[in-house]
C-alpha cells in the first residue's frame, strides 16, 4: 500500500537538496555584491558541526522547548513527503494532500512559536508575536493560491495537479498561473523568512522574526530547527518548480534512470528558482514590520485576481 | 428486550436525571454527598443518554414518537420525538454532560459552604433535562417552551456566582436571547396560520414562498441570537466568563449548538431549502463570525472572555458548512449538500469536545490560581503538568492542527468549498473563494490566539504570587478533562468511524449517502478519508512522523554520538538576571495584530509621566493600552439610545396618566377588534 521506494527517493532527496538551497542563496547574493561568500555546501559543514557539539538549556524551559525541534523538523520533512519532487514514482497521494500540508507547517510554526515563548526571554517572545502577526495574514493568499491552481486541476493533491500540469502547455504563459505563480513566489520568501519580510543573516532585534524565535536554541536542536526550516523552504521551491515548471513529459525512458533524470532536472529548476529568490532578496529591501500587511495583500490579491480571471471571467 | 429500545433508554436517562436533581435538593444539607450523588447520577444517565442516541443512529433509522403527556388544552402536548438528527445532538450532550460532571465532582469544592450547592445542582440537571426536550421536541409549543426554560434556567446559572458584573452579564444575555425568542416565535405563527398545525415534522406545502422566506429570516434572527453569530455576539463575551467553568463549557459546548440543530431542523428539514440566497446569506454571517470572532478573541486577555469569541469563530466555521450545503442543496446537489453537512456536523460535535475542554481547563486554572487574566500567569506548566498536557492538545484541536479533530472538520469544509466552485457561476465562486480565505485565516489567527493562551499562561516564569503557589488540580477533574482530549484525538486519527455516524444522520436528514464519497477501509488504510481523488490519512501521517522523530533521534545520536546538555539561565545581553516583568505579555504578544487589525479595535494608548527633578528621571510612568468594544460602541448603543429616545417619547405623548386617555384607548381597542371580527 505504502509505496517505499517513493519515500527513500523523497527524503533522500529532500534532505540532502534542502540544506542545498540555502547555500545558492548565499552565493548568490555574496556574487551579487563581488563577494566570494562561503562556501555552497556551508550549511551541511554547520549542521554536522552543530549535531556534534553539546547545548546549553535555559533553566526556565519545560519539555515543549526541548520537544519543539523535533515536532517543527518531523512536521517538515512530513510535509515534504506530500510534495513529489519526481512525478515518475506514483506518490503517496493517498495520505495527503496541500491543504495537509499548510497545516502541517502550522503545527511546526506553533510549537516554534510556543519555544519562542517558553525561555522566558524577551527575545522569544518577540520572534514569536511578529510570527504570528506574519503567519496570519499570508495564510489566507496560501490557500486562495493553491485552490486557484487546484481548482484548474480539479484536486487539492499535489501529485495529482503536477500530473495534470504535464498535460498543460507553457503554464507560465497563461495568466491563472503566472499570477498564481508570483503569489507563491512572494509566499514562499514570507514564508521562509526571507527579505523583505525577515532577514536571515542578521540578529538584529530590531528585525529579527524567526531567528529571535531561535535565540536560546544551540547544538542539536538548532541543527534540528535550521534543517526544517531549509526544508520547508525546499518544499514550497518544490511547488513552484514542479506546478508551473512541469518537465517530466518530456522524459520518454523509464525505469530508475528516467527517475534519475526527473530528479537532475528537477534539481536544476530548484536552482534556478533559489536563484530567483536571491535575485528578488538582492534586489529589495527589507519592509517594516508594519509594511508587511501590504504584501500579503499583494499576493492575495495576485492570486484573487487568477482566480477571477479562470473561474469567474472564464478564459 | 424491551428495555433496551433507544426510547426506553432515553426515558430511564431522564427518569435518573430527574432523581439525581431530587436526591441533590434532599441532601442540601451536606455539599460533599449532594455532589457526588447528583454528579454521578448525570454520568450514569448520560452514558445512557449516549447509548440510547449511538443505537438511535446506527441500528433504528425510522422516527420514534414518545408522547407522555397529552393535554385537552389543544396544541400543548409533550410530545417526544427521536429520529436521527436529534440523537446525534442528543450523543454529543451525553458524551460532554459526562465528562463536564466528572469534572464538577472535584471543581464544585471550591463552592462548598459559600453557595447553595444543592441548587447548582437542581438548575444543572434542569439545564440539561431542557435541552434533551430542545433536541427531541416533536412540536413548535413545546419547543418553544423547552427553549426558554433553557435559556432561563441558564440564566439562573450565569448569575450564580452573583457579583455585580454578572448580574449585567445575565441581564444583556437574557434581553438578547429573549429578542431571538420573539423572532422564533413569529416563525412558528407564521408556521400555524399556513400549516393549521404545529408539527415540525408536518409538511410544509402549504406555505407560500414569500412567507418561506420571512420565516427563514426570522428563523436565523432567533436561532442566530442562540448561536452568537457577529453581529448579535455581544451576550456571549459577558455571559460566558460569568457562569461557572463547568456552565461555560456546557453553555459553549452544547447549548449554543441547539440553535445549529434548530437550523438543520427547521431550515432544512421543514421549510426545505429552495432559494439559492438562503444558503449565500448563511454563507456571508459564517464568513464574518469567522473572521470577526477570532479577531476580537486574540485582544482579550481573560481567558473565558477569550473562549467565548472564539465560540462565535466556530459556530461561523460550522455555518460556513450549513451555508454550503444550503446552496448544494438549494441547486439539486444532493451529494456535496451532504459532504458539507456533514463536515458542520462533525465540526459541531468537535468543536463541543475542544471547546468544552477549553472551558474545563479554564476553569482548573482559575481553580488553581483564582484568577481569570492571563497577564497574571506564566510558568503553570510545570505546577500543573497533566492540565497543560490536556490544555495544549484542545488548543492545537481548536486551531485544526493535525493530528488533532479540529483539522478534519475544516478539511471537509475546505473540500466542500472546492466542489462548490464551478467555473462560470459568479456570487457562489466569489463567496466560496472568500470563505476559503477567512478559514484559513481565521485558522492562522486561532493559532496565534492559543499560543497566546498557552504560551503565556502555561509557559515561561510566573507572573504573579498566585500563578506561583499554584497547584496540580484534583484527578476528578482532569479524568474528565483527559476523555475529551482522548476524543479530540481519537477522531483527529480516525475520522472514519465517526464520519460513519454522521453519515447515517446526513442520511436521515437528506436521503444522500455521503459515504461513498468519502471511502476508507479498515486498519489496512489506516483510515484515509477520500473525497472525490483528494485524500488524507490522518492515522499514517501520524505513524508516519512517530517513525521519522525516533529515526532523527537515532540518527542523530549516531552522527553526533553522546553529548552533555548544561543547564543555564536564558540569555540576558549580558546584563543582570531577568525578571518575569521583563517576558512578553499578552497585550505584547497581539500588539502586531492590534495594530495591522486597528479597524477592528480602535485601540487607543495613554503613557502618563510623573516628573521628577530633571526630565530624563521620571518618578513614574503609566503606559495604558485599550481597545474599544467596536459593535457595542457603534452599533448598540446608539441603537440603544435611539429606543430610550422613543419611549421617552411614547411616555410623554401616550402613556400621559391621564384615565380619560387611556378610556379611548379601550374604546379604540375594542372598536378595532370588533371590525377586525366583522372583516374576518
Amino acid at each position: 500500500m505504502v509505496n517505499v521506494e517513493y519515500l527513500i527517493v523523497q527524503i533522500i532527496v529532500v534532505i540532502m537538496a534542502a540544506p542545498l538551497v540555502n547555500g545558492i542563496i548565499k552565493k548568490t547574493k555574496a556574487l551579487s555584491q563581488k563577494r566570494k561568500g562561503a562556501p555552497v555546501l556551508q550549511l551541511y559543514y554547520d549542521l554536522f558541526k552543530l549535531f556534534k557539539k553539546s547545548t546549553v538549556v535555559s533553566d526556565t524551559t519545560s519539555w515543549i522547548f526541548k520537544a519543539a525541534p523535533y515536532i517543527v523538523f518531523t512536521a517538515s520533512l512530513v510535509a515534504s513527503l506530500l510534495v513529489p519532487v519526481t512525478t515518475m514514482i506514483d506518490s503517496v497521494w493517498y495520505a495527503g494532500d496541500l491543504i495537509l500540508m499548510v497545516y502541517l507547517f502550522a503545527l511546526g510554526r506553533f510549537f516554534m512559536m510556543l519555544a519562542g515563548l517558553d525561555a522566558a526571554s524577551t527575545f522569544g517572545g518577540m520572534g514569536s508575536s511578529r510570527e504570528a502577526m506574519i503567519s496570519s495574514l499570508i495564510e489566507p493568499s496560501i490557500l486562495v493560491t493553491l485552490m486557484t491552481v487546484g481548482l484548474t486541476a480539479k484536486s487539492t493533491s499535489s501529485y495529482q495537479i503536477m500530473e495534470f500540469m504535464k498535460g498543460v502547455d507553457a503554464p507560465l504563459i497563461r495568466p491563472v498561473y503566472l499570477l498564481t505563480f508570483i503569489a507563491l513566489l512572494i509566499i514562499t520568501i514570507a514564508e521562509t523568512a526571507r527579505i523583505p519580510v525577515d532577514d536571515p543573516s542578521t540578529h538584529l532585534e530590531l528585525t529579527m522574526v524567526h531567528e529571535a524565535m531561535l535565540l536560546e536554541y544551540s547544538g542539536r536542536s538548532l541543527a534540528l530547527m535550521e534543517l526544517g526550516a531549509s526544508i520547508k523552504q525546499l518544499t514550497f521551491i518544490t511547488l513552484l518548480a514542479n506546478i508551473f515548471i512541469p518537465h517530466d513529459q518530456f522524459i520518454f525512458i523509464s525505469g530508475a534512470g528516467a527517475v534519475l533524470i526527473s530528479i537532475l532536472i528537477y534539481l536544476i529548476k530548484v536552482i534556478f528558482v533559489s536563484i530567483l529568490i536571491a535575485v528578488a532578496e538582492v534586489s529589495t529591501v527589507k519592509l517594516r514590520l508594519f509594511s508587511i500587511p501590504n504584501l500579503a495583500a499583494l499576493a492575495f490579491i495576485l492570486s484573487f485576481i487568477g482566480f477571477m480571471q479562470h473561474f469567474v471571467l472564464g478564459r | 428486550m424491551d428495555w433496551l429500545t433507544p426510547s426506553s433508554l432515553l426515558y430511564w436517562s431522564i427518569i435518573i436525571y430527574l432523581t439525581a436533581a431530587i436526591v441533590a435538593i434532599f441532601f442540601y444539607r451536606h455539599p460533599h454527598l449532594c455532589t457526588l450523588f447528583a454528579q454521578s447520577g448525570c454520568i450514569f444517565a448520560s452514558a445512557l443518554g449516549a447509548a440510547s442516541a449511538l443505537k438511535m443512529i446506527l441500528f433504528d433509522q425510522e422516527t420514534l414518537i414518545i408522547t407522555p403527556f397529552e393535554s385537552t388544552v389543544p396544541f400543548i402536548s409533550i410530545s417526544m420525538t427521536l429520529d436521527a438528527l436529534s440523537a446525534f445532538f442528543i450523543l454529543i450532550l451525553s458524551i460532554l454532560v459526562c465528562c463536564v460532571s466528572l469534572y464538577s465532582i472535584g471543581y464544585l469544592k471550591h463552592y462548598y459552604n459559600k453557595r447553595n450547592v444543592s441548587a447548582f445542582h437542581a438548575l444543572y440537571i434542569g439545564f440539561i433535562l431542557s435541552m434533551i426536550f430542545v433536541f427531541t421536541a416533536g412540536n413548535a409549543v413545546f419547543f418553544f417552551i423547552a427553549w426558554e426554560i433553557m435559556t432561563v434556567i441558564s440564566y439562573f446559572l450565569v448569575v450564580f456566582e452573583s457579583e455585580d458584573v454578572n448580574e449585567k452579564a445575565g441581564l444583556i444575555y437574557i434581553v438578547m436571547t429573549h429578542i431571538g425568542a420573539a423572532f422564533l416565535m413569529i416563525a412558528f405563527m407564521i408556521m400555524f396560520v399556513y400549516t393549521k398545525s404545529f408539527d415540525i415534522f408536518g409538511s410544509s406545502e402549504a406555505i407560500p414562498a414569500t412567507a418561506k422566506s420571512l420565516m427563514f429570516v426570522f428563523f436565523l434572527i432567533g436561532f442566530g441570537v442562540k448561536a452568537g453569530v457577529v453581529p448579535v455576539h455581544v451576550w456571549l463575551p459577558y455571559a460566558h466568563p460569568a457562569a461557572p467553568s463547568n456552565v461555560s463549557a456546557l453553555m459553549s459546548g452544547i447549548m449554543i449548538k441547539t440553535a445549529i440543530y434548530g437550523l438543520i431542523r427547521f431550515i432544512l428539514c421543514y421549510l426545505n431549502v429552495h432559494n439559492t440566497w438562503w444558503g449565500i446569506l448563511i454563507l456571508c454571517i459564517g464568513i464574518v463570525s469567522a473572521i470577526l470572532g477570532v479577531a476580537y478573541a486574540l485582544m482579550e486577555h481573560n481567558i473565558k472572555r477569550l473562549l467565548a469569541f472564539h465560540s462565535v469563530e466556530n459556530i461561523g466555521i460550522i455555518l460556513i458548512g450549513l451555508g454550503i450545503s444550503f446552496v448544494a442543496f438549494s441547486q439539486g446537489n444532493g451529494i456535496l449538500g451532504g459532504l458539507a453537512i456533514s463536515a458542520s456536523l462533525l465540526h459541531t460535535f468537535n468543536h463541543t469536545l475542544f471547546k468544552g475542554g477549553l472551558f474545563l481547563g479554564a476553569g482548573s486554572i482559575q481553580y488553581a490560581t483564582h484568577t481569570k487574566d492571563i497577564e497574571k500567569l506564566g510558568g503553570l506548566i510545570k505546577k500543573m503538568p497533566v492540565t497543560a498536557v490536556m490544555v495544549l492538545c484542545f488548543s492545537l484541536a481548536i486551531s485544526a492542527i493535525v493530528p488533532f479533530n479540529g483539522f478534519v472538520s475544516e478539511w471537509l469544509t475546505y473540500q466542500s468549498l472546492f466542489s462548490i466552485i464551478i467555473p462560470g457561476q459568479t456570487g457562489i465562486n466569489i463567496i466560496s473563494i472568500l470563505a476559503a480565505a477567512a478559514l484559513a485565516m481565521s485558522g492562522a489567527l486561532a493559532a496565534a490566539c492559543f499560543v497566546k493562551l498557552f504560551g503565556i499562561s502555561f509557559l515561561g516564569k510566573a507572573r504573579s504570587e498566585c500563578a506561583l503557589n499554584a497547584a496540580e488540580v484534583p484527578a476528578s477533574m482532569n479524568t474528565g478533562m483527559g476523555i475529551l482530549a482522548l476524543f479530540c484525538l481519537v477522531i483527529g486519527l480516525f475520522p472514519v468511524f465517526f464520519l460513519k455516524v454522521v453519515d447515517k444522520v446526513v442520511f436521515s436528514i437528506s436521503g444522500t449517502t455521503v459515504i461513498g464519497e468519502l471511502q476508507g477501509g479498515f486498519l489496512i488504510a489506516w483510515y484515509p478519508i477520500n473525497v472525490s481523488g483528494n485524500a488524507i490519512t490522518p492515522s499514517a501521517i501520524f505513524i508516519a512522523s512517530a517513525v521519522i522523530i525516533l529515526a532523527t533521534a537515532a540518527l542523530i545520536r549516531l552522527v553526533g554520538g553522546k553529548v552533555s546538555e548544561r543547564k543555564y539561565g536564558t540569555w540576558d545581553c549580558g546584563f543582570r538576571e531577568l525578571t518575569p516583568r521583563m517576558q512578553y505579555t499578552a497585550t505584547g504578544f497581539s500588539k502586531p495584530l492590534r495594530i495591522v487589525l486597528r479597524i477592528l479595535y480602535k485601540p487607543g494608548r495613554m503613557l502618563e509621566t510623573e516628573k521628577g527633578d530633571s526630565s530624563y528621571f521620571p518618578l513614574s510612568k503609566k503606559y495604558r493600552v485599550w481597545t474599544e468594544p467596536v459593535f457595542e460602541k457603534y452599533v448598540y448603543d446608539p441603537f440603544l439610545t435611539a429606543v430610550k429616545r422613543f419611549s421617552l417619547r411614547i411616555k410623554l405623548s401616550v402613556q400621559t396618566g391621564s384615565t380619560h386617555a387611556y378610556l379611548v384607548y379601550i374604546f379604540a381597542a375594542v372598536l378595532v377588534l370588533m371590525l377586525y371580527n366583522r372583516l374576518a
